[in-house]
């Protein structure tokens, strides 16, 4: 039985390891009674995968379940169009409840770039997303996903971050 | 153990490697603490890495707590002129308490040296080799180094719990569970004793995995015995559930919401859990797992062990240790999982067995 079923709540489907660590150490900031609210599932194994598993799979689940958003978690490899290609897999019926994220190159290029471990980024992150600050996302790794990441302020934060 | 510093942390590793081993390291630690000071029920010769008698077995700990480091070493030796007598039990070779590197005391066989702050001068005393001078040595007063450190080791919880075993029955109350915590009754009307407002955070953990649970109690049921019971309610009606009744799994929630409660309210605690996601499904092992990680992000250190894809899933390269070893023959060695080189997905890889230091 998932207590999560009938509350808003947020799946995020990584990539691979190195997301599925990001997306770990994020959900490590989630309020401890909000935690449930997000899972983080198993790894994909490259992007287009995970494209292919949310049409496969979580579009039909997220018809079935109305309190479900999904966050993608994939690398953009330096392509522009990535995002665009990721998009157009979406349902247009789906479109709100569906955030497409990632690391302009690969999230190893975050920790390459001195912003930490992959606990620290992740912490940053979940801070970043608490308080509507732009400090980590602003970095030239992180900043093209400013469109997403405002949808995800707008939608996610209320789940994961509500306010006291 | 690279773990200073971090706030979670998870150790893999084959059958055998070593991982629960850490667990029983720190319980004679623990034990120590507790107040058993006759070195032949801590250790047996059998301990001894491959009999190896010719060089001491030593224990040592390292604990940050209020930005002091506390260190305690205790070493115990069985040397070949004692086994030619037909002795069987250990002795203490050296012991020592440091704080900030500075020596509270030092011991070397049956010769104790205390050392003292201000005008007083040092103190030396002879102890019988055959018991730990921790427990013995009384403490001036409970902001004593020695009472710092006694307390946090005895309050350590190193949990192998075996959910069949556990009742709810109890005719005391403790903060010191054991690592079965077949006393989980003792620890529930303990952890409410000392801190009474520690339900809140046990009811509101448990109504977030459990939605149907109203309360539990842990009624008198004897002259000096109570026994927990659980009441689920819904629309339809309530019931009352005894504690041993529940499942499995429900029982490990329960010792989950203590050990949350537990490190709020008499923390900061370290937390071994052999292998936490036994007994769980699979949809639950995850939010068990960070709902640990994340209690102790604020204070204390939670370290688990397991073989488990979902719980190994939930923690990163930075905190996962590898522990291995190439054959009973030659000791554990632990690496730091991101200092390995893994291709491709982790768990993949662990299934392959490809994950070696």
């Amino acid at each position: 039985m998932s207590v999560n079923e009938n509350q808003p709540h947020v799946w995020v489907l990584p990539e691979d390891d190195a997301n599925r660590q990001l997306a770990n150490e994020f959900h490590q900031w989630v309020p401890w009674d909000r935690q449930r609210q997000m899972q983080v599932l198993r790894v994909a194994r490259g992007w287009n995968k995970v494209l292919r598993l949310f049409q496969s799979v979580h579009v039909a689940e997220m018809k079935r379940c109305a309190y479900r958003l999904m966050v993608l978690l994939i690398d953009f490899d330096g392509s522009e169009e990535r995002l665009v290609e990721a998009k157009a897999t979406i349902p247009v019926d789906l479109a709100d409840r569906v955030f497409i994220l990632g690391v302009w190159s690969e999230p190893e290029a975050l920790r390459q770039a001195k912003l930490g471990s992959y606990a620290d980024i992740g912490k940053a992150m979940a801070r970043g997303c608490r308080e509507g600050t732009d400090r980590i996302w602003a970095h030239e790794l992180l900043k093209h996903n400013a469109s997403e990441l405002g949808r995800l302020r707008e939608h996610v934060r209320p789940i994961l971050f509500p306010p006291n | 153990m690279p773990i200073a510093g971090k706030p979670s942390a998870l150790l893999i590793g084959d059958n055998g490697s070593g991982k629960t081993t850490v667990g029983l390291a720190l319980e004679i630690l623990q034990r120590i603490a507790r107040g058993t000071n006759r070195v032949g029920d801590l250790v047996k010769p059998k301990d001894f890495f491959l009999g190896r008698t010719d060089a001491p077995m030593r224990f040592e700990i390292d604990v940050e707590l209020k930005t002091k480091i506390y260190g305690y070493s205790i070493a115990f030796e069985f040397p070949q002129g004692l086994q030619a007598l037909g002795v069987k039990d250990l002795r203490v070779f050296e012991e020592k308490l440091t704080v900030d590197g500075k020596p509270v005391y030092t011991r070397e066989k049956a010769q104790v040296h205390l050392a003292r702050s201000g005008q007083e001068k040092e103190a030396k005393f002879l102890i019988d080799w055959h018991l730990a001078a921790l427990p013995i040595i009384q403490e001036q007063s409970r902001s004593d180094p020695l009472f710092i450190l006694k307390a946090w080791l005895a309050r350590m919880l190193i949990l192998r719990p075996i959910p069949s075993l556990i009742s709810g029955d109890s005719e005391q109350e403790t903060l010191q569970p054991s690592p079965q915590v077949t006393d989980f009754g003792a620890w529930f009307a303990g952890l409410l004793a000392d801190q009474p407002s520690a339900y809140t955070k046990i009811d509101k953990y448990l109504k977030q995995v459990i939605p149907d649970l109203k309360d539990i109690k842990n009624p008198v049921v004897g002259r000096d015995s109570r026994s927990l019971v659980v009441q689920f309610s819904n629309q339809q009606g309530s019931v009352n559930m005894p504690f041993e009744d529940l499942s499995d799994g429900e029982k490990c929630f329960m010792l989950s919401a203590l050990v949350l409660a537990a490190n709020d309210a008499y923390g900061p605690l370290l937390c071994f859990w052999d292998e936490p996601d036994n007994y769980l499904a699979l949809s639950e092992v995850g939010h068990f797992v960070m709902a640990l990680r994340t209690a102790f992000q604020s204070g204390g250190q939670f370290i688990a062990t397991s073989h488990n894809p979902e719980a190994i899933s939930r923690f990163s390269d930075e905190n996962t240790l590898v522990l291995h070893r190439k054959s009973h023959l030659e000791p554990t060695i632990v690496r730091p999982l991101g200092d390995l080189q893994v291709n491709g997905d982790l768990i993949d890889a662990l299934v392959r067995g490809d994950v070696e230091p």
